[in-house]
């Protein structure tokens, strides 16, 4: 048989590392469909496949239909049922059965394709958003017509191929010790990316490939670091990367041994390093990793997992959080997500990211703010001392001060029902507006903390959408205007004596982080896979020479130049 | 057969409730129930087809009902869109 040539996709790197392992390939639809077309004795038994599956979905949606009592739910369910009573539907799969001699399965799939079509062209977003329902209804009858349900089987070591992964399917992913994720969509700032980065995981997006090309079971190697991926890579090449991982494994190490020692520069100046965190399963490696508590917990997939906000869920995730901190701080972020990913039938926004989201939704849905504020209270009343609030989205001062009330409404409430809290806790704001930046001496007098957030506070200042691949080069928050109101921002802080603290891609990178530590901000929250990389450096240069660095970059007027500074600082 | 035209009250469209509305009181009656729009005619029976019509706010459309128990159907339906997809008042 004819040898496959090995094949090399380019993608977009998102979490480093070297994996290598056989392809599975993770099919939320399933297999792709051919147009099969079938003999004249085949058309009764298509037709009756198809029958099945159908009857067999709606009494499927019917058994899940009683199961909430939420109207909303009940409403969505009926909507798929109906879709699967169409008689338009029904009869154009039928005839494509019996007159075109199609199989059951490609019926289907070529039938609700049309509608799915004309959907997405469809000029209203509603009709563009209902797709979406279409589509599983299409992969879920397709599925049912087939013998036997395929299983989420990817095994310990496995690379796996997706489109995109949703958080939940990552949160299990991350439980079986994969070797790797590739991704045709993504961005760098999804929740897979972010997670793998978090559990160490080679990760690369934008990465694309056909069905011919990829097969379940293939030989992979995937480098994170560079975006590569090789498919059926030759035996020459599967030694070499498994030369560098080991490499690259050992350094890594050596890099971990930094995590038990003390925080301290090697003249003996203290910083403090913390993880990025969303999910519980992040939580194991903190120790490991030379964590110091969270500096930034995300609280937007546990909200939408949740039931309405519901505040005892909350309490319960936010408990965890704390105790697996181990006595340090976690700085919780209230809910950060645009209003669209929320309610229904809330409009589609032009601009999402100059829109309605953070505070400024949360100012608008006050029920949800006062759960979300209420759980981190009686959080606090457990855990005296070990919980911040974090605003997210901040542009103005009276959105400071409203949420200040309803800190001070939420805590009275709690207090008269005689439900302990803490009133000390430390309310502060995310730095990420440039607004807010320009205001931070006014502002630095109202709250107890500053959190810089640089990667917004870079697309804001830069007037540069990150999404955006056409000007993604422009996107740089090493951008001379960054340094210049990261430093205003701690000169505010300083002068009113409150904490500033990063909690922005830019600390993972060991030279960024040398310099902010020269700029005197010395609490960094990154991922937590790259602490022990960026201790390393901080710890084997001192505070002078952090400084230096910090005086020449703020002196620098262009990007360029500062990357050629901060590019000595990098780690071979 | 009965026609009748009609226009779209609802602010935001014929959307995903409305339509399923629609199409589950006009399966309720043996006539057999289209819609033309736009020189589009979809089978009012159909949730997908009144979905791809994406109608909007304003849009105008006919309403074609043809079977025994037309009449009621037609006046049924055009009550839908007279009451925005509102349930009747009790």
């Amino acid at each position: 048989m004819k040898e496959l040539q090995p094949k090399i996709l380019s993608g977009k790197p998102a979490a480093p590392g070297i994996g290598v392992g056989n392809a599975f390939i993770l099919r939320d639809d399933n297999k792709p469909v051919h147009p099969e077309k079938i003999s004249d004795q085949e058309i009764e038994e298509n037709i009756r496949k198809f029958e099945n599956a159908r009857e067999f979905l709606v009494q499927e949606y019917e058994k899940i239909k009683t199961i909430p009592d939420d109207y909303d739910v009940v409403e969505i369910i009926d909507a798929q049922i109906q879709a699967l009573n169409d008689p338009e539907v029904t009869s154009t799969i039928k005839r494509k059965i019996k007159e075109e001699n199609f199989s059951a399965d490609y019926a289907i799939f070529s039938t609700f394709n049309d509608y799915i079509q004309l959907l997405e062209s469809a000029g209203a977003q509603w009709a563009k958003d209902r797709t979406i329902d279409v589509v599983s209804i299409r992969d879920e009858l397709i599925q049912a017509t087939k013998e036997k349900k395929k299983e989420f089987d990817v095994i310990k070591g496995e690379i796996v191929f997706a489109e995109d992964i949703p958080p939940t399917v990552m949160v299990k992913l991350s439980r079986i010790k994969i070797s790797g994720i590739v991704m045709e969509r993504g961005g760098l700032t999804s929740h897979a990316v972010i997670l793998s980065q978090s559990l160490g995981i080679p990760c690369v997006i934008n990465a694309h490939w056909d069905r011919f090309q990829l097969q379940d079971g293939n030989d992979v190697i995937i480098d994170g670091s560079t975006g590569q991926v090789i498919l059926r890579p030759s035996w020459k090449q599967k030694q070499e990367y498994l030369k560098r991982k080991e490499e690259q494994f050992s350094r890594f190490q050596k890099a971990l041994e930094w995590a038990r020692k003390p925080n301290k520069t090697s003249c003996g100046s203290e910083f403090t390093l913390r993880a990025n965190v969303e999910f519980l399963e992040e939580l194991p490696r903190l120790k490991t990793h030379g964590a110091r508590g969270v500096g930034l917990l995300r609280t937007e997939t546990i909200l939408f997992e949740s039931n309405e906000f519901d505040v005892w869920d909350q309490v319960e995730f936010y408990s965890k959080m704390v105790e697996a901190a181990e006595g340090h701080t976690v700085t919780i972020r209230l809910f950060d997500a645009g209003g669209d990913k929320l309610l229904e039938n809330s409009e589609n926004e032009a601009n999402p990211f100059l829109g309605w989201r953070g505070i400024r939704m949360l100012l608008d849905k006050k029920e949800f703010l006062k759960k979300q504020l209420e759980a981190i209270y009686r959080v606090s009343g457990k855990f005296t001392g070990k919980v911040k609030i974090l605003i997210p989205m901040v542009s103005s001062m009276e959105e400071i001060h409203e949420v200040k009330r309803h800190c001070i409404d939420v805590c009275s409430s709690l207090s008269r029902q005689h439900v302990p809290v803490d009133t000390e806790t430390p309310i502060g704001i995310m730095v990420e507006v440039p607004s807010i930046a320009l205001m931070a001496e006014y502002v630095a007098k109202h709250v107890d903390f500053f959190s810089l957030g640089t990667n917004d506070l870079t697309q804001y200042t830069l007037a540069v959408d990150r999404g955006n691949e056409k000007i993604s080069h422009l996107f740089d928050s090493f951008h001379p205007s960054i340094w210049k109101l990261i430093k205003m921002s701690k000169d505010a802080a300083d002068k009113e004596g409150i904490p500033v603290a990063i909690c922005g891609e830019m600390a993972s990178k060991p030279e960024a982080a040398a310099c902010l530590l020269g700029l005197g901000i010395r609490d960094l929250s990154m991922n937590t896979g790259s602490i022990p990389l960026v201790k390393s450096v901080l710890c084997s240069n001192t505070l002078d020479e952090m400084k230096k660095l910090a005086e020449r970059v703020l002196d620098a007027d262009e990007l360029e130049h500062i990357h050629e500074l901060l590019e000595e600082w990098r780690p071979a | 057969m009965k026609t009748k035209k009609v226009t779209v009250l609802n602010e935001s469209g014929l959307h995903a409730r409305p339509a399923s509305v629609l199409v589950k009181t006009a399966s309720r009656f043996k006539s057999e129930f289209y819609i033309k729009m736009y020189g589009y005619k979809v089978n009012g029976k159909s949730i997908l087809g009144v979905m791809t019509l994406a109608a909007e706010a304003g849009a105008e459309m006919e309403l074609i009902v043809d079977g025994p128990d037309e009449d009621e159907a037609l006046e049924k339906l055009v009550k839908l869109f007279e009451n925005k997809f509102n349930p009747a008042p009790p």
